[in-house]
Order: C-alpha cells, then sequence, then structure tokens
C-alpha cells in the first residue's frame, strides 16, 4: 500500500455503519476508477462483520476474478464462496463472502422461466432466434438484469447483504433508467400494435406496424421479420410479469433497505460524472449513502522556504530528480484535493472516503481486506 | 526528430482509437488529431459517445452531429469535430439508398429502437457505415474515431461480423459486408490501442489488441501508453546520497520531504518499467510513451502538450528491456 491517506475526518457517518445494517448496495460510477474493487472490499468488510454476503459483478478484471474465484472454470450466473475471508476477522462471528458473475443473458431466460405459465411457453420464446441474439444486447438489458438479478437475490432470504457493482457507463444513471426503458420498449406503439390481440401470423392491419415491417422486411430480410414478429407476440405474455418485476425494482432500490455508494477518482472528468450521479440519486429519490475517491495521489511533505531556496539551480543529478519529483507529485496531490473539495461539498451529510493510489493490483482477499479496513475503519 | 518517425500518423485514413474506461483514449483521440492537423492534415474527429468537453478540449465548440471546424493550425492543417448519433445516421443510409417516402418515415428515429432492438450491433454497424461513407468520399486526409469507452469498444467494432449471423440478406448485409471490408483494409482503416502503464490495463490492452485484431481483422497503429511518469534514476539514491553529489548538506527535514516523495516514486517508477515491459512482449509493436500530465483537469494547452509528444520518436518494443 502507498503512502498514507486516510478516511476524511470532517464527514458525518461511516460506511461501517452501512455494511452493517444494508441488505442491498449498489455501487456505481464512471469506468476506470477500481469500482469492481470497492465493491468487493465492502463485501470483506461485511463478511468480516459477520454478514452473509454476496457481490455481483459483470465484468471484473482478471487478478479480481482470481481473487474472488471467478477464473474462468467459474459457471456464470451462480455464488461461489469465496474462500480465505474466515480467520481474517476478529473470530468467531465472521461471516461469508460469496461472489457472482453477472450474465445478462441467463438472467433474462430466469426471468421469462418465473414470468410464463409454463414449461411450453417459455420454451417458445427461449429458443426463437430473435430473442437469443438479442437477449443479452437488448437496450439497456445488461443492466436492468444487474438489478433483476440484485432482486432475484435479495428476494430469496438467503443473503444479509447483497452488492451488486453496476456495470461502468459514460451516463451511469442507466442502470436506474432501466426498468423505465424496458417498459417504454413494450409501451411503443408499433410493439404494441404487433402483439395486440393477435395470433401468430396473423395479418398486421396496423399502419404503423405494417410499415415497420415492411421497413424491416427491406432492411433485414423477410426471415427476421418472422421472427421478430414471433418474439414480440411470445414477449406480450409475460409482459405483465415484467411490469410488475420492474415496478418492484424500482420502489426496492428506494426502500431504507438500499444503500448506493458512488465511486470516483480524483479526475475532473471522473469527479464530473459522479457529481452527476450524485445529483440524479438526489433527484430520484434513491438514498445515496456514501462516496468513496480512489486512486489519490499522495501529498508529499512541504520543503521548507530555506531549504527549497537551498535546493535552487540544481542542474541536472540525482538531486534534481528527487526535488522534480517531489515538486510533481506535490503539484498533482495538491490539485487533486482541490477537485475534491467540490465533491465533498456535493456530498453534504454522506461520508466521503479517501482511498490512496495502490502499489500493486488487489489479487487476493488479504488484499481486499487491507482496502476493506480503509475503507470501513476498525471497528 | 527525423521524418521516419511520424509516417505512421498518417498511414491510414480512418484511425480508431480504443480502450478500456479510465485510460484517457478520448484525450489522446483528440491529441491525435492536433498533431495530424500540425502535420498539415485536414483532420476530422469523430466521437462515438460524445463526452462533454472534447470540441471545447480541441479548440471549438461542443461537438454535435454538424461537421464544424475547430481549430486551424496557421500554415498547416485543422481539426473539424463531430458525433454521428444513431438515428441521423440511419436516416442517412436511407436517404442515399434512395429509400424515400412511406419507408423512410416507417424506419426512421421513431421506429430505430424497434429496428435496432430486433437487429443487434444495428446502430453501431450504422455509425460505422456512416464512417465508411465518409471515408469513401474522402471528406477529410484523416478520421479519427474515439470508440465507445470501456468495455464496448469491442462489441462496437465487432457489429459489422456479428450482425451477419442474424442478418442474411437485405440492404444491411450489405452494409456490414462494405463495413467489414474496411475495417480489414489496413490502408483504409486502422485501430490505436490506449494504455496505461499499470497491470489490469496492460492485460486489458492485450486482451483487445486480441480481440481487434483476430476477430475483427484490424491492423494496429503504435499501442499508446498514456499517463507515463518521466524517468528519475536519481530517485534510486536516498536524497541524502543525492545530496552529497551535488555537495549540498540539506536539512533533516529537507531529507524527510524528499523521501516522503522517493519511496512513493520508486514504486511508481519500477511497476511502470515492468509493465511497459510485458506490453513490448506481449504486443510486439511500436510504442507511443505520452506523459502524465501534472494536473486532474485537462486544458487545450495540455493538449498541445500531448500533441507534442505524439510527434515524437516511438519506442521499438524490442528495445525495451
Amino acid at each position: 500500500m502507498a503512502a498514507t491517506a486516510s478516511p476524511d475526518s470532517t464527514s458525518g457517518g461511516s460506511l461501517g455503519d452501512v455494511i452493517r445494517t444494508a441488505e442491498l448496495l449498489v455501487t456505481t460510477g464512471p469506468g476506470g476508477v477500481g469500482k469492481t474493487t470497492t465493491s468487493a472490499a465492502l463485501g470483506v468488510a461485511a463478511a468480516l462483520a459477520g454478514r452473509r454476503v454476496v457481490v455481483v459483478t459483470v465484468d471484473p478484471a482478471r487478478r479480481l476474478a482470481d481473487a474472488l474465484g471467478l477464473d474462468e472454470g467459474a459457471a456464470a450466473d451462480e455464488p461461489h464462496r469465496v474462500e480465505g475471508v474466515v480467520g481474517l476477522g476478529d473470530g468467531p462471528d465472521d461471516g461469508e463472502l460469496w461472489a457472482l458473475m453477472l450474465d445478462a443473458g441467463s438472467t433474462f431466460d430466469r426471468l421469462v422461466r418465473e414470468q410464463t405459465a409454463n414449461e411450453r411457453q417459455a420454451k417458445v420464446i427461449l429458443e426463437n432466434s430473435v430473442y437469443r441474439a438479442i437477449s443479452g444486447s437488448l437496450a439497456g438489458a445488461q443492466e436492468y438484469m444487474a438489478i433483476e438479478r440484485l432482486h432475484q437475490l435479495h428476494s430469496s432470504g438467503e443473503w444479509d447483504l447483497v452488492i451488486v457493482d453496476t456495470p461502468p457507463s459514460r451516463h451511469a444513471i442507466g442502470l436506474l433508467e432501466a426498468p423505465d426503458r424496458l417498459v417504454g420498449f413494450l409501451s411503443h406503439p408499433v410493439y404494441r400494435a404487433l402483439t395486440a390481440g393477435q395470433r401468430a401470423f396473423a395479418k398486421v392491419t396496423n399502419a404503423a406496424a405494417s410499415m415497420f415491417l415492411w421497413a424491416v422486411r427491406r432492411l433485414a430480410g423477410p426471415q427476421i421479420v418472422e421472427d421478430t414478429v414471433e418474439f414480440f407476440r411470445s414477449l406480450s405474455e409475460i409482459e405483465p410479469g415484467l411490469r410488475r418485476r420492474a415496478g418492484e425494482v424500482a420502489t426496492l432500490l428506494r426502500a431504507d433497505v438500499s444503500s448506493f455508494i458512488v465511486v470516483s477518482s480524483p479526475r475532473a472528468e471522473a469527479i464530473g460524472e459522479a457529481e452527476h450521479l450524485v445529483g440524479a440519486l438526489r433527484d430520484g429519490d434513491f438514498p445515496l449513502a456514501g462516496v468513496v475517491v480512489n486512486l489519490i495521489h499522495p501529498l508529499p511533505e512541504p520543503l521548507t522556504a530555506k531549504d527549497r531556496a537551498l535546493l535552487d539551480d540544481l542542474g541536472e543529478g540525482p538531486l534534481a530528480d528527487h526535488l522534480n519529483w517531489h515538486d510533481e507529485l506535490s503539484e498533482l496531490a495538491i490539485a487533486e484535493r482541490e477537485e475534491l473539495a467540490a465533491l465533498a461539498d456535493l456530498a453534504e451529510d454522506v461520508p466521503v472516503v479517501e482511498l490512496p493510489l495502490l502499489d500493486i493490483d488487489v489479487h487476493d482477499v488479504e488484499g481486499l481486506a487491507g482496502l476493506a479496513d480503509l475503507l470501513v475503519g476498525h471497528g | 526528430m527525423g521524418d521516419i518517425d511520424i509516417d505512421w500518423l498518417l498511414d491510414t485514413r480512418v484511425a480508431i482509437v480504443a480502450g478500456k474506461g479510465g485510460v484517457g483514449s478520448s484525450t489522446v483521440a483528440a491529441a491525435y488529431a492536433l498533431a495530424a492537423a500540425r502535420e498539415g492534415a485536414n483532420v476530422l474527429f469523430i466521437a462515438v459517445d460524445a463526452r462533454p468537453g472534447m470540441g471545447p478540449l480541441l479548440g471549438g465548440r461542443e461537438l454535435d452531429h454538424n461537421d464544424r471546424v475547430l481549430r486551424k493550425i496557421k500554415g498547416a492543417g485543422q481539426v473539424r469535430g463531430r458525433t454521428i448519433p444513431a438515428d441521423q445516421a440511419f436516416g442517412d443510409y436511407l436517404e442515399m439508398k434512395g429509400v424515400s417516402g412511406l419507408l423512410r418515415r416507417a424506419s426512421s428515429s421513431a421506429s430505430l429502437p424497434m429496428i435496432a432492438a430486433a437487429t443487434p450491433g444495428l446502430e453501431h454497424l450504422l455509425v460505422l457505415g456512416k464512417i465508411k461513407e465518409l471515408e469513401k468520399d474522402r471528406s477529410a486526409d484523416l478520421i479519427i474515431v474515439d470508440a465507445p469507452p470501456a468495455g464496448h469498444a469491442a462489441p462496437f467494432l465487432r457489429s459489422a461480423t456479428s450482425i451477419s449471423d442474424v442478418v442474411n440478406s437485405g440492404p444491411i448485409r450489405e452494409q456490414a459486408v462494405e463495413v467489414d471490408s474496411m475495417l480489414r483494409d489496413a490502408e483504409r482503416c486502422m485501430a490505436m490501442i490506449v494504455t496505461l502503464a499499470e497491470e489490469t490495463p496492460v492485460t486489458e490492452a492485450i486482451e483487445l489488441a486480441g480481440e481487434l485484431t483476430i476477430e475483427v481483422g484490424l491492423a494496429l497503429l503504435p499501442v499508446v501508453v498514456n499517463a507515463c511518469w518521466p524517468d528519475r534514476p536519481g530517485l534510486a539514491k536516498t536524497p541524502a546520497m543525492a545530496a552529497r553529489s551535488h555537495k549540498i548538506k540539506l536539512s533533516a527535514d529537507a531529507k524527510r520531504a524528499l523521501a516522503s516523495s522517493a519511496t512513493f516514486g520508486r514504486a511508481r517508477l519500477e511497476r511502470q518499467h515492468l509493465q511497459i515491459e510485458r506490453l513490448a512482449a506481449e504486443l510486439e509493436l511500436p510504442m507511443l510513451m505520452l506523459p502524465r500530465l501534472v494536473t486532474p483537469r485537462l486544458t487545450p494547452h495540455h493538449l498541445g502538450e500531448l500533441a507534442d509528444a505524439i510527434l515524437a520518436p516511438l519506442t521499438d518494443p524490442s528495445e525495451v528491456s
């Protein structure tokens, strides 16, 4: 671990309370800021606090995946016990850490099975070529499936805490809008016309829908038209269920048991996105529980004016290397702290935890435990 | 710097700049555009998923779907910029195909989400198709594409092949075939991978290189290692030892202050060196090292510094050790 940086002492509350009490924890933030690692470390912290935790992640970097036992041999979409957490903690009340790699396609399949009346109906949808092609890529599907999986895990009653690491996104509220987008898709006039009370292959009379089919046929060929119509019609059978679920998820994410943590880095663009997210969470009444800023450069001790005068005009050489390095690192570290001030203001009453740039990639549970310590402090 | 070193700059007509989230690939794409314009090229910068601020960073207005001059370089070239929204690409495409009237109305923006839902990868393909048209028209000496960030670069570029699995005939199929042949022709199109000298970004750059070359058939431009710390060999010595070679005696305070930064610096530089070595060994591509800017907030001035660095000589991977 690099030089010291301590959790911000000026903010109230702590992430320690969050990992002990929340039932759902959603981390969100721009790409490349260590969001997945932070989620995993919060999972370790909660397990060490005695809870049974599952961390749901989308696309972990390889070494982190290894640390969580999610290497290539592991089956996607099922929870795996993460070994090595027990024994790191204080004693007998250690909890358990599990990890799960999200597979949007499998989650969609499960949703279809749950929402259809029987296996035959489910099979019609699951074997449709259009369904197979789009279940993983339908607009917002991955984001939607992340929260769908969260809902499944939470309502199973098997877990004290479910942590979901959301897919990175430039407009990271994609996740929160996903249920609305799916419902919006199902409400599209063309979709409605194609599915309204018609049997498969019945003549489509609605003008907008006919034009749509004509366009698809002209542009993409006749085979896809049949598959599309069949898919849309079969989807309409599970539509009430999908809508109900979207509503349940929207309620759950705003409930007291849920907490959102925004993860950022001290770079201006990341902070801009984090600020945007904090605002969007507040506007949407999603419970914001904290902000984590990763990758902060350590601030070197300053040189006194007297020492600095002595070091003027060094020319080149080893001491000049030291001085230049000290100056550059100080300049960057100070500028980063200025950027962070804006975020701290915006966070208002929720804790802002600042973490130093690490010297190594976290690649084992012990590394995560070290990070957990920095995130939630001791005791 | 010799001419030979910057030949790669205009080696192809479309340069797709890609990297995982947080490595600075948008910034590198913008700096590349500026560097090529300084060398006299008429450059078109295309942001696929426009992050606010890219237009101003290049010295002009915020980008939108209009092709606008962002910056003219005196006695040299210029940088133009635009975005390509999927629905506009779709409309342009229909117009180009002579599709008119009813069909165009049926398939214009209101229905695009529906059609796109039925044909995965269609939006990406339409954007690539528009880029292909701009390339065919020779609308610029060099088109620089700032590819979507994070995990989306590979699916974006794979859209032409993946769409062929679903669509067997018709104009969309033709479009996919045409885009595919552009991506496979190094004279027309190449990709630039951007990474950081850190373990995970390097691992991901190596994976991305494999995906782009094998699955998409793209040739690769030099790989960019962004945000490199300058080498400071003097850090190997303690501040006191270093001071001795300058015949200076440091106070205890000064020693402590310098040591507080040096510990961190040695570790960073060692790690940076190790990761550059790994990248060189794995990719065997010429490398372009860009300096770490001593600021968390980028300005047009910083972009100029990066453009200077892009015009500097490349590093031969066999010379990294």
